[in-house]
């Protein structure tokens, strides 16, 4: 069985997020980049499925970004994954979703696979557009925000639960598919030494869009973005002060309740 | 000879054959064991085994070690006049004093009839320890320990009244050598034996044989028991670890398609840890210092060695299959050491502080720690973020790295990467540039050093983790990355002296990364401040309303011997008025060590607290630390008792304060 793994590099959560000058932009400086945390679960998914099918099964990571993801894509192929591929071209410096998903299309196309995971979302731009539009590239079902993930006896077929507002929805897929991943679904290993040294060994095999049948940088965007605003600055906050923590709980609650009418 | 003397040379040659094969086949345990260098420092080594092993220097260091004092000296005289009857045996006309001289001799039958009579009353006193009090510390789970023991009490005891028999009738026998000024004991039990008119021949023939069969069983029963220690306690003093005891090991990633890591088998361990393992003398000292052992938590150090020594004594069978080199290899997790056991140690060092033989438990903890970590990848759910956020932020909170010298803002601390070079550098660490109670005592610290006229800096956002909790977390690849990033940016930098708040990274700068290449002066904010006021470059004013007890930081008393110089600082600042009874390099850990600060602590009741209500039990109104852990972990439990009347103080701020009035 041949399962991807999307991956994409994002900023740390933690890091202090500056828009640059020209308001095109992040700020580089400062800041550390992780792999997406949804597609760490993608990542675990892909390779539980694989010890689960054994045999042949394979997990290949699939990333569309800079030259720096080879890091984050090193850390997949410690956590077990076995190979990669990484779509790394200057021409795919801002893209949008649409951009990106069809390169991925063409990578996965090429790759070819049985089951597609990827995160549900990725943290830093908040799209959640890409599993939608690969769907409709590759003409695949997706079933989107998996909690859980079930591959049925025949291996031709898979039952997904997903989270919708205020409950759990049983789906039932035909494979191949593309399942986008939810916090619960899996808790991701931390890669162990042993995978770490593998990893320096194992193959990632660069693509630039001229290796994917580009003939010039896919333009067809959908959407441009113009200008990044910060985020308005709240009202500010109200820091509660008492000598006592009792008092201060007190205050608090009354803010709460004349102030803000929240309880 | 006689027929008896064929006899015995028959079976004590039969028997020291087999002793032979027996220590043959523990040397070649060794053998077959990691290497580790500890051939260096002879005379140290030497000298270590004159004060540990001769004087008993540790041992003499609980009461009831006087007992041990008596019986091993006791055993000494006991086994050389064993072996001078014994060799009379089979030389005829065969006695010490002609090899020593009469006055020698004389003396040493003197000592032996005298030792006898004090090993038997260190033996009464042992057995009453043993099976009427039964103190916590000799507490075992293993049924066969204290059957064992009671073995060994009991042929001590058989040997000695067979020496006395043996020594009265010879008396009556009418000996030369034997006189009542050198065999006191001796002669009131020939006297005694004389009312019971005994064919003396033959009760001599008696008491000898009695006294060569126990000695017999002993020799090939020692190996087997508790009192391998015979055989490995002298060595393992020997080659005890002569430096600094805060350091671990370091490992070797050079080796690529290395699969396995840190210790899961026997066969894992070096040469000199097994060797500890053939060195405990079941004591149990380290079992009533261990704070993890006293708070109810599986983890015993004293069970630990046990249990890893049982199974040597198990395992080693696959040393004696032909053309084996390797022992037995036998998962050690989780049968005979539990992962609950592996992760309650907070690498305190109490239990090495305590061990008369110099055993060193928590190396092998960590490297249990190492395979689950580095190998398996198993470890309690709450540590994988504290690794993510080390090796993406640079510290163990889930906490921006470009925000690690905000604690600073406003201050006008200078960067390193501003000055290049400068006197002082001071290194903040993580929880000094992110804990919001630690940031505090930074604050303060550069506050007085900015008083004194220091030239120094910070590190700024170039500082990172310094390693040593993911390192004593077991986590060593993660600990060398983060090592070797901080030395690439502190060789940019000229400056004669790291000062640190934090024990733990003052305790890695020293003995650690040395391992790593980079060896520069580092001391600790009490000695640095120490010096600063015996130069009068800073000025305190006592304050007297301020009263309360000093804790000892494992990382900076126990491990490092900083003791003198926070209590003198104190006493020039605020009135030191309390001690712990539990202090300086017998002090109780906080329970934050070895990484425990950032795990839960879900069995057993907090450490913390109990060394808390150690502290209200002094009476005083504060506690001053020394150490950013020690500070959370006392506020932590003075609040969850209900105590917040009771104040934690790091001993920067009480100078602060001094200075400042
Ligand atoms: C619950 C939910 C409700 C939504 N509701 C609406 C709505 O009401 N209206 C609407 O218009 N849209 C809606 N969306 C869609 C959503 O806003 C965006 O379509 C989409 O989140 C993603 O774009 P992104 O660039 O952030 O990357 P995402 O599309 O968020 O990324 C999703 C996943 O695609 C993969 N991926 C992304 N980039 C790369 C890359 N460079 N290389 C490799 N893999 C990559 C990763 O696995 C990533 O986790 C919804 C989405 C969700 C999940
Ligand atoms: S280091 Fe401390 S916690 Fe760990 S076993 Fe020894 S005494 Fe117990
Ligand atoms: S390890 Fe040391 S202190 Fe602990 S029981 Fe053994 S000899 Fe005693």
């Amino acid at each position: 069985m041949k399962i991807l793994a999307l991956l994409k590099r994002v900023p740390d959560t933690e890091a202090k997020i500056l828009i640059n000058q020209e308001g095109t932009g992040i700020k580089d400086e400062g800041i550390k980049y992780v792999i997406n945390t949804y597609d760490e679960y993608a990542v675990e998914e892909g390779l539980r499925l694989k010890e689960k099918t054994g045999g042949t099964s394979t997990v290949t990571v699939v990333c569309a970004g800079p030259e720096e993801a080879t890091e984050l894509i090193r850390t997949a192929l410690a956590m077990g994954a076995d190979d990669a591929v990484h779509v790394c071209d200057k021409a795919l410096e801002r893209p949008d979703p649409f951009v990106i998903a069809a390169v991925l299309a063409k990578a996965i196309k090429a790759e070819g696979f049985d089951i597609i995971f990827c995160g549900k979302q990725a943290i830093d731009d908040d799209m959640g557009q890409i599993q939608s539009i690969l769907a409709e590239m590759l003409d695949i079902p997706q079933v989107n925000v998996a909690t859980a993930f079930e591959l049925a006896a025949d291996a031709k077929r898979a039952t997904v639960r997903r989270r919708v507002e205020g409950g759990d929805e049983k789906v039932e897929t035909s494979l191949p598919v593309i399942v986008s991943c939810e916090k619960g679904l899996n808790d991701p290993r931390y890669a162990s030494l042993p995978g770490i040294m593998k990893a320096k060994k194992k193959e990632i095999r660069k693509k630039t869009l001229a290796d994917l049948g580009f003939a010039q940088a896919p333009g067809d965007a959908r959407s441009t973005i113009l200008r990044w605003l910060p985020p308005q600055k709240s009202s500010g906050c109200t820091m509660v002060k008492a000598e006592e923590t009792r008092d201060a709980v007190k205050e608090l609650v009354r803010l709460l309740r004349e102030e803000a009418k929240v309880v | 000879m006689t027929i008896q003397g064929i006899v015995f040379l028959v079976l004590f040659l039969a028997v020291l054959a087999v002793f032979g094969l027996i220590v043959r086949l523990l040397y070649r345990i060794l053998r077959a064991a990691k290497p580790e260098n500890r051939f260096d420092r002879w005379g140290d080594r030497i000298k270590a085994v004159l004060v540990y092993v001769c004087a008993q220097a540790r041992v003499l260091a609980k009461p009831a070690g006087l007992g041990h004092f008596v019986i091993f000296w006791g055993f000494i005289f006991i086994t050389i006049g064993t072996l001078d009857h014994m060799l009379g045996q089979v030389i005829p006309g065969f006695g010490l004093e002609r090899i020593v001289g009469r006055r020698l001799g004389s003396a040493f039958i003197l000592l032996q009839d005298v030792f006898g009579i004090l090993v038997i009353g260190a033996l009464a006193v042992a057995a009453v320890r043993r099976f009427v009090q039964k103190p916590e510390r000799l507490k075992i789970d293993d049924p066969a320990a204290p059957r064992q023991a009671a073995l060994i009490l009991a042929l001590i005891f058989v040997l000695i009244l067979f020496m006395y028999g043996l020594k009265g009738t010879e008396i009556l026998e009418g000996s030369a050598r034997l006189t009542k000024t050198n065999a006191p004991v001796s002669f009131s039990v020939a006297e005694m034996m004389r009312g019971w008119h005994m064919n003396v021949p033959l009760a001599n023939d008696v008491f000898s044989w009695g006294h060569n069969l126990v000695i017999f069983f002993f020799l090939l029963f020692i190996p087997f028991s508790k009192h391998i220690h015979i055989l490995g306690a002298i060595p393992n003093v020997f080659f005890r670890n002569l430096g600094r005891p805060g350091s671990l090991s370091h490992m070797n990633f050079e080796d690529e398609s290395a699969e396995k890591f840190g210790v899961s088998e026997l066969g894992d361990f070096t040469w000199k840890q097994t060797m500890d393992l053939c060195a405990c003398t079941e004591c149990g000292r380290c079992q009533v210092a261990c704070p993890a052992h006293a708070t109810q938590k599986p983890l015993s150090p004293f069970r630990v060695i046990h249990r890893l020594r049982a199974q040597l004594m198990r395992d080693k069978g696959g040393l004696l299959a032909k053309g084996s080199d390797v022992l037995k290899p036998a998962p050690l997790i989780p049968e005979t050491v539990s992962e609950d056991e592996i992760w309650a140690c907070t690498t305190c060092g109490a239990c090495m502080q305590e061990c008369p033989t110099f055993i060193e438990h928590v190396q092998k903890i960590v490297d249990l720690r190492r395979f689950l970590v580095l190998t398996e990848s198993r470890f309690p759910a709450e540590i994988q973020p504290v690794f993510k956020n080390m090796e993406v932020n640079y510290n163990p909170w889930a906490i921006g790295y470009s925000s690690r010298a905000d604690w600073a803002a406003g201050l006008g601390v200078p960067l390193a990467s501003e000055k290049r070079s400068f006197d002082v550098l001071f290194w903040v660490g993580c929880s000094g540039s992110f804990d919001q109670r630690a940031q505090k005592v930074s604050r303060s610290v550069v506050r007085l050093m900015q008083m004194a006229g220091i030239d120094f800096a910070i590190l700024g956002t170039e500082e990172m983790c310094c390693g040593e909790t993911a390192r004593r977390m077991g986590n060593e690849y993660l600990a060398q990355t983060q090592i070797q990033a901080n030395i690439e940016t502190l060789k940019k930098y000229k400056f004669n002296r790291i000062v640190t708040a934090c024990p733990h990274g003052l305790n890695t700068f020293l003995v650690e990364y040395p391992q790593f290449g980079l060896s520069v002066p580092v001391v600790h904010h009490s000695e640095f401040l120490l010096g600063l006021l015996s130069k009068d470059a800073l000025k305190a004013r006592r304050i007297e309303t301020l009263r309360g007890a000093y804790h000892d930081s494992c990382y900076l008393g126990r491990y490092n011997g900083v003791i003198r110089e926070p209590r003198a600082l104190l006493s020039r600042a605020a009135r030191h008025v309390a001690e712990f009874g539990r202090r300086g390099r017998s002090s109780f850990c906080c329970g934050a060590g070895g990484g425990r600060m950032w795990m839960e602590e879900t069995l057993g009741s907090r450490i913390n607290e109990d060394r808390a209500r150690e502290l209200l039990g002094l009476g005083v109104d504060h506690v001053f630390t020394a150490c950013p852990f020690c500070l959370t972990m006392f506020e932590d439990a003075l609040k969850t008792l209900g105590r917040e009347d009771v104040h934690a103080l790091d001993i920067a701020e009480v100078l602060l304060e001094a200075c400042s009035q």
